[in-house]
């Protein structure tokens, strides 16, 4: 079945990213669901049901444990509202299942929001804290999430020959299109020095190779194409949406077949959303990319498991400046994760929202030229879990 | 009479020199220390899992440390070795005689028949307050000795214990107490040991090694003297130097020496308030001469700071965090042991793929049909990084992807890292697996496994 641009977004809105200790997690569900629904013009109480994606409750401040976390500080309430949880993929799996919902006709208007919390802590006390105290006390245990993530790039500078400096320049790239975001966390351009010279987190990846414990929050509302109002909406339309989970927690840390080169949960969720696109070549069919560069070497395997080059080329799109804004196939013209944060359920939303600006042709200094197609990729659980979604201007 | 069937020697990698010690320490003379995750246990189990442990029915445990109160030792490492549950599992505790006592109750049981293999384990780790390294002796290390009804290396042809009354120094509800030494060794160790000399040696020219194992060894030579032995039977105890007093595992490790050595009849005499005398005969030379070996297989600590950092009385925690206590369950740890510390696996009976976590279909073929596979402790590093934030006394803690030898893959932390240019990982590194503790800061026992490189 071909449901390809059956679903438009009408509505989107993402707060600023970084340290926002005015702001609680409720004042961030408030600020990036108005932006939304104000964007979409419509009344709230249209809204005919909700997804809330937060991924970490308990590091935070203890929301986000149910949808009622989004009902409360909106006043939205006697509609249903479910948390998603899928660990960094949680906010385009609330995406997915208001997708399902519309396509269903549980619902004829459909909010999708994402926020996470996570610097009403100490940096130390969330993430690195979860990995020491928490989880299975032997296995995996010393390991923090630049660490799952840093054996792979051994595994890439072994097999690949890729060196510190290809790592170091994804940085280096996102931080340059950072900067010209103003809703970014980190908004500072560094060079390939500044990356490598930064304090060693996880050999080889550095401070500057790794995103920043961020607060933050987006929204999307969307509608079935059909009820889309063109005097009103700049809809964008969603073409394919593949979610994968390919192995688990300690899986790939204990499955003797597992090469750290990929990950099959990008491969297969890539593989279902280009099949409801129609995309068989996907460098020349997508004009922008949002990948989940939690630590740069992410996203140099994801060139690879999304098939934008075969494997073990991915050094040379990055080499070749392909990736940058003006290149061939410009990849985190936002500043990705590791410029604008990474507010964990908040992210894949975020990312939404970063591609349906450039195809609203709004999306100011960064703007990428002529984009009519564009790809939002999420991957977590350390690499477990997969989302891929494709979003066009036109249906 | 018993035999000793088969022995292991566990020393920490790392020493420490007296003058790192104190200033006035010699260079050269040197004290096997733990590293922060070793502690009796992992030294226990490691001498331990070189020794068979076929139709073992007694375990004995013997330690002048103890960490447990109202749970055996014994018990507990007859739980980590995967013995039968229900066998005879006994603690001989508190006294730095307490190696040759367990030795020589095993020998007893056996010889009256009532056991056939007891498995004797005796380790020590302590450390004596800061600035008194010098003065006080200690040395960590594990002996076991597998006790057989069965012929083996070595034979105890006689044993026997002589109690003294008085005791020159010890603790009293906490608090050290020594007496009057001219008055206590006279009354105490000299009496004791002349008496117990009198009555246990008909025949002193026949030893070939005597081992005098107290810390009043030298003034015993008159006493021997006087019952007719020769000073150059006497056995020089040439550890002290290289490992330290290793408290109630020293006179069992200078016995392994002297077979080691090749000595054909040997006299043990045990002294702590009181003696115990064993008498031991080689039946066959030790080919695979484990203590030697071990004696030259090790690390120097450079500074006294990182001896305090090795005995977790610095701060250990580099990036400034304080771990609480991490999350550990006694009710999982039990309910998980085939795998998490028996190291049972499963083999694909499709593809032959090996996995270490319980699995009901293959991830690579699919297939629902495995065979139960014991996992190697050998393995070859395929991936690894060096985690720099993760709590640690010698930070960073490398972390190391393994492929085990006849299959199977785990991921765990690299031990034994004092200094970062020492014992590098790299992809194709070989490595060994040691059990050791997973929290540094003592809150619970939690044991498993970690790479040392080879």
């Amino acid at each position: 079945m071909n449901k390809q641009g059956d679903i438009a977004i009408i509505g989107i809105g993402v707060t600023k990213f970084g340290e926002l200790f005015h702001q609680s997690y409720d004042d961030l569900v408030r600020d990036a669901a108005l932006q939304a629904v104000s964007d979409a013009q419509i009344s709230m109480d249209e809204i005919g049901a909700a997804w809330l994606s937060t991924a970490f409750p308990e590091i935070g401040v203890f929301k986000g444990r149910s949808g009622m976390d989004l009902s409360e500080p909106l006043s939205l309430y006697n509609i249903p509202v479910t948390r998603v949880s899928n660990f960094c993929a949680s906010g385009a799996d609330a995406i997915r299942n208001a997708v399902n919902a519309l396509r269903a006709g549980e619902c004829d208007v459909a909010m999708a929001l994402g926020v996470e919390k996570l610097r009403d802590r100490q940096p130390q006390d969330s993430i690195v804290k979860m990995m020491v105290e928490y989880g299975h006390p032997f296995l995996q245990k010393g390991f923090t999430a630049a660490g799952t993530f840093a054996v792979y790039a051994n595994r890439m500078m072994h097999e690949f020959g890729v060196n510190r400096e290809d790592i170091s320049a994804i940085s280096v790239k996102n931080h340059f299109h950072g900067s010209m975001n103003e809703k970014a966390h980190h908004r500072k351009a560094c060079s390939l020095e500044d990356v490598m010279a930064s304090p060693m987190v996880a050999n080889p990846l550095t401070v500057m190779d790794s995103c920043p414990t961020t607060d933050g929050a987006a929204c999307v509302i969307m509608v079935r194409a059909e009820d889309v109002d063109k005097n009103k909406h700049k809809p964008i339309f969603v073409q394919g949406i593949g979610l994968s989970v390919s192995t688990g927690w300690d899986m790939p840390f204990f499955d003797p077949n597992h090469d750290f080169l990929s990950f099959e949960a990008t491969r297969t969720a890539a593989k279902s959303a280009y099949k409801q696109a129609g995309i068989t070549n996907p460098i020349e069919e997508i004009d922008l990319i949002e990948v989940h560069d939690c630590f740069s070497i992410v996203e140099l395997i994801t060139y690879e498991d999304l098939g934008l080059c075969k494997k073990g080329e991915s050094k040379d799109l990055i080499r070749g400046k392909e990736t940058q804004l003006g290149g061939k196939i410009p990849v985190n013209v936002s500043g990705g994760l590791l410029s604008c944060g990474h507010p964990v359920g908040a992210t894949g939303i975020r990312m939404v929202v970063e591609v349906s600006n450039h195809l609203r042709k709004n999306a100011g200094e960064r703007q990428v030229k002529n984009a009519k197609r564009g790809l939002t990729h999420n991957i977590g659980g350390p690499g477990a879990i997969a989302s891929v979604i494709i979003l066009s201007n036109e249906n | 009479m018993s035999f000793i069937k088969s022995y292991n020697i566990a020393f920490p990698h790392f020493r420490v020199e007296d003058n790192i010690l104190h200033p006035k320490g010699k260079k050269g003379i040197m004290k096997a220390v733990c590293f922060p995750d070793e502690d009796i246990i992992t030294l226990a189990f490691e001498a331990a899992s070189g020794i068979p442990k076929e139709n073992i029915d007694g375990i004995f445990f013997a330690s002048s440390s103890p960490v447990f109160h109202n749970r055996y030792h014994a018990s507990f490492l007859a739980d980590l070795l995967n013995l039968s549950q229900g066998i005879l599992a006994l603690d001989f505790l508190n006294s730095t005689r307490s190696g040759t006592d367990a030795l020589l109750v095993a020998n007893d049981l056996i010889d009256l028949g009532k056991y056939k293999n007891i498995l004797v384990i005796s380790t020590d780790v302590d450390f004596p307050g800061i600035g008194k390294e010098i003065s006080t002796p200690f040395g960590h290390a594990a002996c076991a000795l597998l006790l057989s009804n069965e012929k083996g290396i070595a034979e105890i042809t006689s044993a026997k214990s002589f109690s003294a009354s008085l005791s020159e120094e010890f603790s009293y509800k906490g608090n050290y107490i020594q007496n009057d030494p001219r008055f206590s060794r006279d009354a105490g160790f000299k009496t004791n040991l002349a008496a117990a000399l009198k009555d246990f040696t008909s025949n002193p020219k026949s030893y070939d090694a005597v081992i005098l194992n107290s810390l009043y060894a030298r003034m015993a030579g008159v006493i021997f003297a006087k019952k007719g032995f020769e000073e150059k039977q006497f056995a020089k105890d040439m550890l002290v130097s290289k490992i330290g007093n290793t408290g109630s595992t020293h006179a069992l490790l200078l016995l392994v020496n002297e077979l080691e050595n090749e000595k054909k009849n040997i006299l043990v005499a045990d002294y702590t308030n009181g003696t115990n005398f064993l008498e031991v005969k080689a039946t066959s030379f030790v080919e695979n001469k484990i203590l030697h070996e071990q004696l030259n297989n090790y690390d120097l600590v450079k500074s006294y700071q990182d001896y305090l950092l090795l005995r977790k009385a610095g701060n250990f925690n580099s990036v400034k965090y304080k771990t609480k206590e991490m999350f550990s369950s006694e009710m999982m740890q039990e309910r998980e042991k085939r795998t998490l510390l028996y190291l049972k696996g499963l083999k694909c009976d499709e593809c032959g793929s090996v996995y270490y976590l319980k699995s009901v279909r293959c991830k690579k073929c699919k297939c629902d049909k495995f065979s139960d596979v014991q996992l190697s402790r050998d393995g070859t590093v395929y991936a690894f990084t060096n985690e720099h934030y993760f709590p640690a006394s010698f930070p960073p803690i490398t972390m190391t992807v393994i492929d085990l030898e006849g299959g199977g893959r785990m991921t765990v932390q690299q031990t034994d890292t004092m200094y970062p240019e020492k014992n590098k990982m790299e992809i194709g590194s070989k490595v060994k697996l040691v059990l050791r503790k997973m929290i540094e800061n003592d809150a619970k026992p939690n044991y498993f496994w970690k790479a040392k490189q080879l």
